[in-house]
């Protein structure tokens, strides 16, 4: 019996430790971006004056839209340091400037 | 018109319209009426007749519910709709004939 | 890690497709019985096989059961390592009080949470809850297992994996997986449109599968899509809890200045007050909402802070006629019932919150679009099975000439996972009707044991179909897959007939009545086991067909 014909061609499957840093790239990455981009969109749309939790499910709203866009990034990229820079370097600039920005609001 | 019967009515214009735009397509239209002649003009005739039925089935469920309900209904509906044609074609394709206009058998 | 993009979304959807479709069978499926869970309720519960009921009165009937509950011995049993010193014997201040329900419920649960003294947090509550009968305020007993609303939903949901809230991350992960999976799976479906509507049963077996594969997948996308992203969005404050950690000191100064907005107290005051008629309140608040064009039943009563000075009334809109799960909040002083707060319209962000939300939770009326969502998670279930046979199917032969056990492998957990989750949800179902209601002394809970005999069945089925899975490593189907359609046709009439032995409410007489929950549990399993008896048929034939069609061997030949 034939092998079915696909649209995809077979590919000789990838070494396991690349698999395993792009999964955590995705996983663990995207999370921190994820992350960044929520504190971050809460901080700033609740110093605009948005209410509080109008602000938090927004970003969660389009947070885990962003989350699903980094992770197939994550795979799709052709450079993993460049996703790691993104994904981990991003988030973590992201969280930095929420956190400032909730100092300057407090009292 | 209960509602019962104006949805009964939505879910058949929307099986009425994927049907007519599974014949739009050469291969279905072969499945559903064999020989009969089939041109670009009937296609795109099919086409126009499909949608149109997809948008009274729309309406149909905006009369029924308020408009973020009958949303939901809709694309459901149209879900179930394709299921059926799907099925249709795949073990009774003959059943589909009796959407096809001018395809009586005569050549 | 690849040449093109296609090629990558293909790994993908692949692997991480294989990896969590194991997670996500459960979760389409049990949410698919989700949609009618307090139906299911029903059925388990005899006793609870009434009409639904209104918001029963305040005052008469749930007062009385709000002051008599306490935490059960488990709840108390958890809280001791939450505590320093002594737990007490009565928990007496009680930090809020509340009732929920649906036009669908014909029992009403109640919860009161208490303040813990000597708490290690003074944020921490203990919390107790009760089931009544809403026309007497009859306790129900409290080991009754509401197999739908207590077990298959959180099964959907969690795993009912609750150590570290790990099930809760699984299923997130396995969502976002799924979004992936559908994203990645358009692109490799070059086809889409032109597809839509096929499915070719006759031609080989992988090219069979992979109609139906894209079929479900392509049919029900929107669907797909909406609820493994509002699945997420649910528990968006669980896997990104930001305001509680990062930017709880920004979430403490929005209370701060919400409660001075608001006029509805953050703390208690300590001082002692009556609670004043909450029926009157709610009179006040249906008449608000008829006066505003959107008159309806309660669907969420609470009661903040009660007899306390601070307590407040708050009476939530039941959404049955809408998107929304409640609504239209209204707030009163308890002491005194006089008038706190009329929410305002919901913003921008609220109503699409609340409709992303109550898309997915479903408490509204509509019968049709219910079962419509039983059709989508049914089809979700038929794409990811499909995925995983067709990745067995596409490499077995390979693996039976390699010598490698994969296909096998995954094979058999592919039927641990279809056949195997249904054998076990019906194996629950009977274990209800079997249980006696009065168990001896000693024995585990009535529930624990229900629950035992679900996962007790699910690993018998795992057991089987490893045990019978030795054809695949030859390239050949697995035995398994029919005799466990067998078996679910077996249990799944089994159940019914039980049903009418253990309760007199057969068939016949719930369709008179009409009895549509418990009818339609019971018409729902045999048409269950009249689809796996076709399946079973079916299966058994293209089994016999690869066998006698295995090149190679010479009796083979003969017959070629």
């Amino acid at each position: 019996m034939p092998v079915i014909h696909t649209e995809i061609q077979e590919v000789s499957h990838p070494n396991r430790r690349i698999v395993a840093l792009r999964v955590l790239a995705g996983l663990a990455g995207g999370y921190a971006f994820t992350w960044g981009f929520v504190a971050l969109g809460v901080a700033a749309l609740f110093a605009a004056g948005m209410e509080f939790h109008d602000a938090e499910h927004l970003c969660y709203i389009v947070g885990l839209l962003i989350f699903l866009v980094a992770f197939l990034w994550a795979f799709a990229a052709r450079s993993l340091a460049r996703v790691w820079a993104v994904l981990a370097g991003g988030g973590l600039l992201m969280a930095g400037a929420a956190s400032l920005m909730q100092s300057l609001l407090l009292p | 018109m209960p509602d019962a019967l104006m949805l009964a009515a939505a879910l058949l214009a929307a099986g009425t319209g994927m049907g007519w735009l599974a014949l739009a397509m050469d291969v279905h239209w072969e499945q559903a009426c064999g020989d009969a002649p089939h041109s670009p003009a009937r296609a795109q005739g099919l086409r126009i007749a499909g949608a149109l039925s997809l948008g009274v089935s729309l309406g149909l469920c905006l009369a029924v519910d308020h408009p973020s309900m009958a949303a939901l209904v809709w694309v459901m509906i149209l879900a179930a709709a394709t299921l059926v044609v799907a099925f249709t074609l795949t073990w009774r394709p003959r059943w589909l004939a009796v959407l096809a206009w001018g395809a009586d058998g005569k050549p | 890690m690849f040449q093109n993009f296609r090629l990558s979304m293909a790994w993908l959807h692949t692997w991480f497709g294989l990896a969590l479709g194991f997670v996500l069978m459960v979760v389409f499926f049990f949410g698919a019985l989700s949609v009618f869970d307090r139906e299911i309720d029903r059925w388990a519960i005899p006793s609870s096989r009434v009409e639904p009921q209104p918001m029963p009165s305040f005052d008469r009937v749930l007062r009385p059961v709000f002051e008599a509950m306490q935490p059960n011995r488990k709840s108390v049993d958890a809280m001791r390592s939450e505590v320093n010193g002594p737990m007490p014997e009565r928990f007496d201040t009680p930090r809020r009080w509340g009732a929920y329900t649906t036009h669908r419920d014909p029992v009403l649960g109640l919860f009161a949470g208490f303040e813990v003294p000597n708490a290690k947090d003074p944020e921490t509550a203990i919390w107790a809850s009760r089931t009544i009968d809403p026309r007497t305020g009859a306790s129900l007993p409290e080991d009754r297992l509401k197999i739908g609303s207590q077990f298959f939903y959180p099964l959907h949901y969690s795993l009912t994996f609750t150590w570290k809230d790990l099930g809760y991350w699984i299923v997130g992960l396995a969502a976002l997986v799924m979004l992936a999976a559908l994203v990645s799976g358009v692109v490799m479906h070059r086809k889409i449109f032109r597809e839509l509507f096929t499915f070719r049963p006759g031609k080989s077996r992988q090219r069979s599968l992979l109609d139906l594969h894209n079929l479900t997948g392509v049919v029900a996308l929107p669907f797909h899509f909406f609820f493994a992203f509002t699945g997420l969005v649910i528990f968006a404050s669980i896997y990104f809890p930001v305001t509680h950690t990062q930017l709880e000191p920004l979430h403490e100064l929005h209370e701060k200045l919400d409660s001075e907005e608001t006029g509805l107290p953050h703390e208690r005051a300590g001082i002692a007050a009556p609670i004043a008629s909450v029926d009157a309140m709610v009179a006040e608040a249906q008449r608000r909402w008829a006066a505003r064009g959107m008159a309806g039943e309660v669907g969420f009563l609470a009661v903040q802070f009660p007899k306390d000075a601070n307590g407040y009334v708050s009476v939530y809109r039941a959404g049955t006629d809408r998107i929304a799960l409640t609504g239209e909040g209204i707030h009163f002083k308890a002491s005194t019932g006089e008038l706190l707060r009329e929410e305002p319209p919901s913003s921008a962000v609220d109503s699409l919150n609340e409709f992303l939300t109550g898309l997915h939770l479903q408490h509204f009326r509509h019968w049709l679009l219910r079962w419509l969502y039983v059709l989508g998670g049914l089809a979700g279930c038929a794409c990811i099975a499909t995925g995983f046979l067709f990745f067995v199917e596409k490499r077995k032969k390979q693996h039976a000439r390699a010598g490698s056990q994969g296909s096998r492998i995954v094979d058999a957990l592919g039927v641990t996972t279809v056949t195997g989750m249904m054998i076990a949800a019906l194996g629950i179902l009977i274990a209800n009707r079997l249980l006696p209601d009065v168990l001896p002394a000693g024995w585990p809970e009535r529930g624990d044991l229900e629950r035992y005999a679900f996962w007790g069945t699910w690993v018998l089925a795992m057991a089987h179909a490893f045990w019978r899975s030795a054809p695949v490593a030859q390239g050949q189907v697995n035995p398994a897959w029919h005799e466990q359609c067998r078996g679910i046709v077996v249990l799944a009439v089994t159940a019914v007939l039980l049903n009418w032995l253990t309760t007199g409410d057969h068939l016949v007489k719930t369709l008179a009545e009409p009895y549509w929950p418990v009818a339609g549990v019971d018409l729902f399993l045999l048409a269950s086991a009249g689809i796996a008896a076709l399946a079973a048929r079916k299966i058994r034939r293209k089994a016999k067909e690869t066998a006698h069609a295995r090149p190679g061997k010479p009796t083979e030949a003969a017959h070629a």
